[in-house]
């Protein structure tokens, strides 16, 4: 891959242009469709861009007593994580990019640094709200990071490959929702956990703590973490739909089955009410941790006995 | 090249008045009213009304917010409160004074605890009258200060001679 190619690749398609558009679609759709579940007629299509740049545009202050590498730092480093992971996701059903034994574990970090950076940032703040959230966006990782990673891990045990690719070209003839049920619920909800979206937004309840570990951030530093947040949607939805329903594929039949799930987290935001951090912790590690295990033990079995 | 820049720059002004017009997020803040207005609000926030439809949101935050609602007179206790979340939200930010009490003191007019009305502490962009108004005349004035952003038209901040030192 030549320089330019690879430039192009970052800066338009897949990451950089095209990926943080797609992510305001899929932000714009999942909150229209929450708002059509509640009965509402929901935001403009052009909503989540409407958005960003007016937040891009806005007077960005420097809250006192803060590292300011960091606060202004974070926000980068939270985007070009996500970013960087679409480079080995098969954004749009066509296949990664870039692609080495074991990415899939390397983007599944890269999708975490998101989080972190969260975390940090309101860490970093000298408001009580960023700090009470940041702690609680953590708790919150150490909660579904394992089963979700398990729940990923199924699929490429079965295709035995921890590459990305090979995972989705094993999926075309093998739908794993039929063969691993159990793995496909857990990433789906472990996909809601991972994006904050009720009932597992403890970490930003703006009834109990503002706004969570942003509370501090205005202007730039917010728009940049909208984005990542839209960027990591379409990423790990992307990389969800690749493993459990019918890998790489034709661009628009994947774009439907990312729809589907869309709708399913859409339905589950609006039925639900939000889980308190412990309750959330609980669930993971009494429920969603032992399932994935177990499906990971019956798979290490299985494959065994048919070895 | 003084002429192209121009452009640009007239470019770039037009798209983010867009952005501004078409998402305007809120804060609400009650500096002393009976709650009335405040139940108008929320009931206008309600999924019946459903103000996405404009984009309109309510934050937690004054550093995410565009548009300060307020309501009520301003007491002596919530003045420096009043003050300080105006302080926090990034420029450009807008005041819309709900009901009656905002507007002119109301039924609040002389008490020994009221300091007056909104536009004696902060500059307002909007009133919108009523006790309290229903959420269809709240909807109507959000629109119409929407609509002087969209033109640029918004009114000069006059400052009256009444007007209080800032904190």
């Amino acid at each position: 891959m030549t320089p330019l190619t690879a430039l192009l690749s970052i800066m338009f398609f897949p990451a950089g242009l095209t990926l943080i558009l797609s992510g305001m679609l899929y932000e714009w759709a999942d909150r229209k469709l929450v708002a059509r579940f509640q009965n509402r007629i929901g935001p403009r299509w052009f909503q989540p861009l409407a958005d960003t740049i007016k937040l891009l545009t806005k007077e960005e202050i420097k809250p006192q007593g803060l590292n300011y590498i960091l606060f202004y730092g974070l926000p980068i480093v939270a985007l070009t994580g996500a970013l960087t992971a679409a480079l080995y996701a098969p954004v749009l059903g066509l296949p990664p990019i870039y692609s080495f034994p074991g990415d899939l574990i390397v983007t599944l970090y890269l999708l975490s640094l998101l989080t972190m950076c969260t975390g940090l940032a309101g860490w970093n703040g000298s408001s009580r709200f960023s700090v009470i959230g940041a702690t609680r966006s953590f708790t919150q990782l150490f909660a579904y990071e394992a089963p979700f990673l398990l729940a990923l891990l199924g699929p490429a045990m079965a295709a035995n490959s921890w590459v990305i690719k090979d995972v989705g070209v094993y999926a075309q003839t093998h739908w794993m929702i039929f063969t691993q049920p159990v793995g496909f619920i857990i990433a789906l909800i472990g996909l809601m956990g991972k994006l904050e979206l009720p009932p597992f937004d403890a970490p930003e309840a703006e009834t109990e703590i503002v706004a969570g570990a942003l509370t501090e951030y205005s202007g730039r530093g917010l728009a940049l973490f909208h984005i990542g947040k839209s960027v990591e949607l379409v990423v790990a939805i992307s990389l969800v739909t690749a493993f459990y329903l019918g890998g790489i594929g034709n661009p628009f039949l994947f774009l439907l089955k990312t729809s589907v799930i869309l709708l399913m987290m859409a339905m589950l935001q609006s039925i639900l009410t939000r889980l308190r951090i412990d309750q959330t912790v609980g669930m993971w590690w009494r429920f969603g941790a032992l399932l994935a295990l177990l499906q990971f033990l019956v798979m290490v079995l299985l494959k065994g006995w048919l070895a | 090249m003084n002429i192209s820049q121009n452009y640009v720059d007239q470019i770039i002004q037009k798209i983010s008045t867009w952005a501004r017009v078409n998402s305007p997020w809120a804060i609400h803040f009650n500096s002393g009213s009976c709650n009335g207005c405040d139940i108008e609000i929320l009931a206008t926030l309600t999924p019946h009304y459903d103000v996405e439809r404009f984009g309109i949101k309510l934050r937690g935050s004054p550093r995410h917010a565009d548009v300060l609602i307020c309501t009520g007179p301003v007491t002596r206790q919530a003045r420096d409160r009043l003050m300080r979340i105006y302080e926090q939200m990034p420029e450009p930010k807008f005041v819309i004074a709900v009901g009656s009490c905002g507007i002119s003191g109301g039924v609040f007019q002389g008490c020994y605890n009221v300091e007056g009305h909104i536009d004696e502490v902060l500059p307002v962009d909007a009133f919108i009258p009523g006790c309290p108004p229903r959420p269809e005349a709240i909807i109507d004035g959000v629109i119409k200060l929407l609509t002087h952003i969209q033109n640029g038209t918004r009114p000069a901040l006059v400052i009256k001679p009444g007007i209080k030192e800032a904190v």
